[in-house]
């Protein structure tokens, strides 16, 4: 196994600059999801790593070794593909076998590291079908299988996941965190589904127009982002603006919101707080006041939208909307057009920079 | 490292350059020589109209080439409408042998023209329709038939029988489902077959070499008995119009119907 | 008839009759009925209609493999197919694999244009177009004089070689046709994760692209070895004196010699053949189309 570095490496495609000076540290046998929107870089970032394209600047160094003009097949890497990519002209025991014939193996360690391999991924019993009679998740596990019997230093996920039905999908991510884990293989994932991103990894770095604009433990990115960008790609949040005030924001009709969280800021410039909607608690109006939580606003329910486990609320106040999650757990809810205070803790608020 | 690519990108465009001259260097040498003065196609090369003059008096070929163009044209007419009805009735309807009737469209388009052609040689003479401007045209409606089912039906996979029922739905009954809907949706693909066919009949040789007689011939025919009898630059010069025709209708019919290009 | 076809294709034959009658009754009148009447005919020891007697033979099929000249022009024809086959597959392909894997862009699809255009346009011209190349004192003549230093006469025509060069010309846009649609069907993924297993680009090529292009490569050979083995003009015009091939024989017979029965039991041998390849093939044709 090895760790991987990517150092101030850019990608250009004609005039449109697809990775702009990208470092990134991935640690050795650790987790990483790559997570962006598309067209944010992640997944060309990852083709460098792979090797499929070359870097126009930077170095990419897997172990000690600088690999940025390496070609695929000598970089010893494994990759699992969005849409699998198994061979379909050969069984499932030749296709995980592929990797180690093409080095010249013998014919029995071969038949030994495939069967393993199978054995891992739980498809002891497939060998002999072919991929075309194997369901999804199937298929998945023959390409992690495929992936990782070469015993590479680092295994590239393309949004592995991303193919598979909902049900399914969550049954892999424990699988595959769990064969991660079991071989403690340095492994970088790319994906755009930030729930994902979060279940999965130890780290997250999130792209965005070919910059590299957050990265640390999911975690402290979801509980104290840096940028209005990775608040609410990550995870869903209420953003407001206002002026600086050192530990928080003046909202625009002067209520004070206080940060406990995020950056502090010089008074006098402009700033912004995040709230994740499930940290904000919501009480009719009319109720008696709970016990202050801090920060307090006023608005009125223009929306109110029912999801099974929980509901969300769309307050309206002086014009803006602000979303808030509340776990369905018996207690009375609130009708549309109620008027209803909000209230959240400073830890709760998240102060950034302005944007 | 890096650059194998770009090298084997390189090697493969001068390998395509290759391919290319060989395919069109005859071609192009014998459309010079249909302007060179030497009737022997000697060098160094002299421009001149002349075999097109003598051409354009040659009453054979001209007799000839109205032919050809004549029954091109009636042969792309019939089997364009037996093959659009024929596929639309492969495409429509559910029915025991229908992927027999499929099968049966290989045969005319595998089987070599030589075996085609003297098995209508025999039967058009046995059953008393015998040779002629007639049986060549019987036997080319037969060969285009095939590739107009085909290119037709190809267009049919991409329409969306929902469309039909929908227009159904709303009123419309059998015959103007047709006209008006899945009609215009196919009409890329039934042009398409339609020149196809004209290509098929017009290029034909083979099959109307069987079935010809003296002065019942299409122009392929003519030029293979001129050929036979001793080149001369007049047959460059209908070559090289023939060429730059069927060179022509192909380009159209690309435009129409884009073969593997999809994607 | 009408009402239910909300119901999804309908069933039955009978509505689809009248679309589909005119067509195939005009393929069994000029296609079908004709190849039943050759296979009779073939029995036959003169033409019904010609007033003359006539009865039932095997001699026409006696006469092709008693007499060996028949039998070794047989081989000769299927040989030169074979040759033009594997030449047409060796050109072909490596232009196809350019073509799907290698290009990229909007001048991929007008190459590929280019390169099948020559295939829609007049066959009998084009094999005439090289015997302006190949002839003494014909361009390839000239060219090569004046680019040698030293004087050579190169006169091809009439030749074996002009043969295979003119039937290669003919048929070598099929073979790259064929296996273009089938390379182009192969997902550039696959080919990324063979390389990132560690093979190198032979590996790939020998181990993934040429399995998985297999059913165009052999459409393309039975298309191209079919009707080289039944052709007569080509050898006829390049070949002259040397092409002499079963092709050319079946035609002397129709419009030469005028032993139709025995064109027809040649021509009948020769669609067996044909039969007996199209059967063998059937099975990749049909997972290639």
């Amino acid at each position: 196994m090895a760790d991987v570095q990517v150092e101030s490496v850019s990608r250009s495609f004609g005039a449109h600059k697809a990775l702009d000076d990208v470092s990134i540290a991935f640690p050795d046998g650790g987790f990483y999801a790559l997570l962006g929107p598309s067209g944010s870089g992640k997944t060309t970032l990852l083709r460098l790593i792979a090797g499929f394209d070359f870097p126009d600047s930077g170095r990419i160094i897997i172990g000690r070794e600088g690999v940025e003009r390496v070609p695929v097949e000598k970089r010893r890497i494994g990759m699992v593909f969005q849409n699998y990519a198994l061979f379909p002209n050969m069984s499932v025991a030749d296709n995980v076998a592929f990797g180690l014939s093409v080095r010249g193996e013998s014919k029995a360690s071969i038949a030994r590291e495939v069967r393993q391999a199978l054995d891992l991924v739980q498809l002891g019993k497939l060998g002999e079908r072919r991929p075309h009679q194997l369901s999804g998740g199937q298929r998945q596990r023959v390409a992690l299988a495929r992936a990782i019997v070469t015993k590479p230093r680092v295994l590239l996920l393309d949004e592995p996941l991303s193919a598979l039905d909902k049900a399914l999908r969550v049954d892999m991510q424990v699988e595959l965190k769990r064969i991660q884990r079991e071989i403690g293989i340095t492994t970088i994932f790319v994906t755009h589904d930030q729930e994902e991103a979060l279940t999965m990894s130890d780290r997250i770095g999130i792209l965005r127009d070919g910059r590299l604009v957050e990265e640390g433990p999911p975690e402290d990115i979801y509980n104290s982002p840096k940028s209005e960008f990775s608040a609410t790609f990550l995870g869903d949040a209420n953003i407001l603006r206002g002026d600086a005030t050192g530990d928080g924001i003046r909202l625009s009709d002067g209520t004070a919101i206080v940060a406990s969280g995020g950056v502090a800021n010089a008074t006098g410039g402009k700033a912004s707080c995040a709230v994740r909607p499930e940290r904000i608690k919501i009480a009719t109006a009319t109720a008696s006041p709970l016990a202050a939580e801090g920060n307090m606003l006023r608005g009125r329910v223009s929306k109110r939208i029912f999801a099974g486990n929980s509901s969300t609320y769309f307050v309206d106040r002086m014009g803006e909307v602000i979303k808030v999650h509340v776990q369905n757990s018996g207690a009375t809810k609130i009708e549309e057009g109620n008027d209803v205070v909000l209230h959240w803790s400073p830890e709760s608020t998240v102060l950034i920079s302005a944007a | 490292m890096m650059s194998a690519t770009r090298i084997l990108e390189g090697l493969g465009r001068f390998y395509i350059g290759l391919l290319l001259a060989f395919l069109y260097l005859p071609i192009v040498i014998m459309g010079l020589m249909s302007f060179n003065a030497s009737p022997f196609y000697q060098l160094p090369f002299e421009w001149t109209t002349k075999w097109y003059e003598d051409l354009s008096r040659n009453t054979q070929l001209l007799a000839a080439t109205w032919n050809s163009l004549e029954i091109a044209v009636i042969t792309t007419v019939i089997s364009t409408l037996l093959g659009t009805a024929a596929s639309l009735a492969l495409f429509r309807y559910e029915f025991r042998g229908k992927k027999f009737l499929q099968a049966l469209l290989f045969p005319p388009i595998a089987i070599p023209w030589l075996i085609t052609g003297t098995a209508m040689l025999i039967f058009f003479f046995g059953i008393g329709i015998g040779r002629g401007l007639h049986a060549i045209l019987l036997g080319h409606v037969a060969l285009a038939l095939p590739y107009v089912i085909v290119v037709v039906s190809a267009r049919l996979q991409t329409f969306a029988p929902e469309l039909e029922e929908a227009a159904r739905s709303l009123g419309a009954n059998q015959w103007q489902v047709t006209m008006r809907v899945t009609l215009p949706w196919i009409m890329p693909g039934v042009i398409a077959g339609a020149l196809f066919a004209f290509a098929v009949s017009f290029d034909q040789f083979v099959v109307s070499y069987f079935l010809s007689t003296p002065g019942q011939a299409t122009l392929p025919v003519e030029i293979y008995a001129a050929i036979r009898k001793g080149f001369t630059p007049e047959i460059n010069a209908v070559s090289t119009i023939i060429i730059a025709v069927s060179m022509g209708l192909m380009l159209i019919t690309a435009r129409f119907f884009r073969f593997g290009g999809e994607k | 008839m009408a009402g239910n076809i909300a119901a999804g294709p309908l069933s039955g034959i009978r509505p689809a009759l009248p679309l589909l009658a005119p067509a195939y009754l005009w393929l069994t009148l000029a296609i079908f009925l004709p190849l039943s009447a050759m296979a009779f005919f073939s029995f036959m020891t003169d033409l019904p209609l010609s007033g003359k007697d006539w009865s039932f033979t095997i001699r026409n099929y006696a006469a092709f493999f008693s007499s060996g000249l028949y039998v070794t022009l047989l081989w000769s024809s299927l040989r030169l197919g074979l040759e033009v086959t594997l030449w047409c597959a060796l050109i072909g392909f490596p232009a196809a694999y350019v073509l799907a894997k290698v290009l990229k862009g909007r001048s991929r699809e007008a190459i590929f244009l280019l390169v099948i255009l020559p295939f829609w346009s007049n066959g009998l011209v084009r094999i005439f177009s090289w015997a302006m190349v190949l002839r003494e004192g014909g361009i390839l003549d000239v060219v090569l004089n004046a680019i040698l230093p030293f004087k050579i006469s190169v006169d091809l025509m009439y030749s074996y070689p002009a043969v295979i060069i003119g039937l290669v010309h003919s048929y070598v846009p099929y073979m790259v046709l064929t296996c273009y649609l089938t390379l182009q069907a192969i997902d550039d993924s696959l080919i990324e994760a063979a390389r990132s297993l560690g093979a190198s680009r032979l590996q790939v090529l020998r181990r993934l692209i040429i399995p998985l292009a297999m059913p165009g490569l052999i459409a393309g050979a039975v298309l191209i070895f079919v009707p080289v083995v039944g052709s007569f003009m080509e050898p006829r015009i390049l070949g002259g004196r040397t092409g002499t091939f079963y092709g050319t024989v079946i035609e002397d017979q129709f419009v030469a010699v005028f032993n139709w029965p025995l064109g027809a039991a040649l021509s009948f041998i020769l669609l067996a053949v044909v039969l007996v390849i199209l059967a063998a093939a059937s099975p990749v044709l049909r997972r290639a189309t």
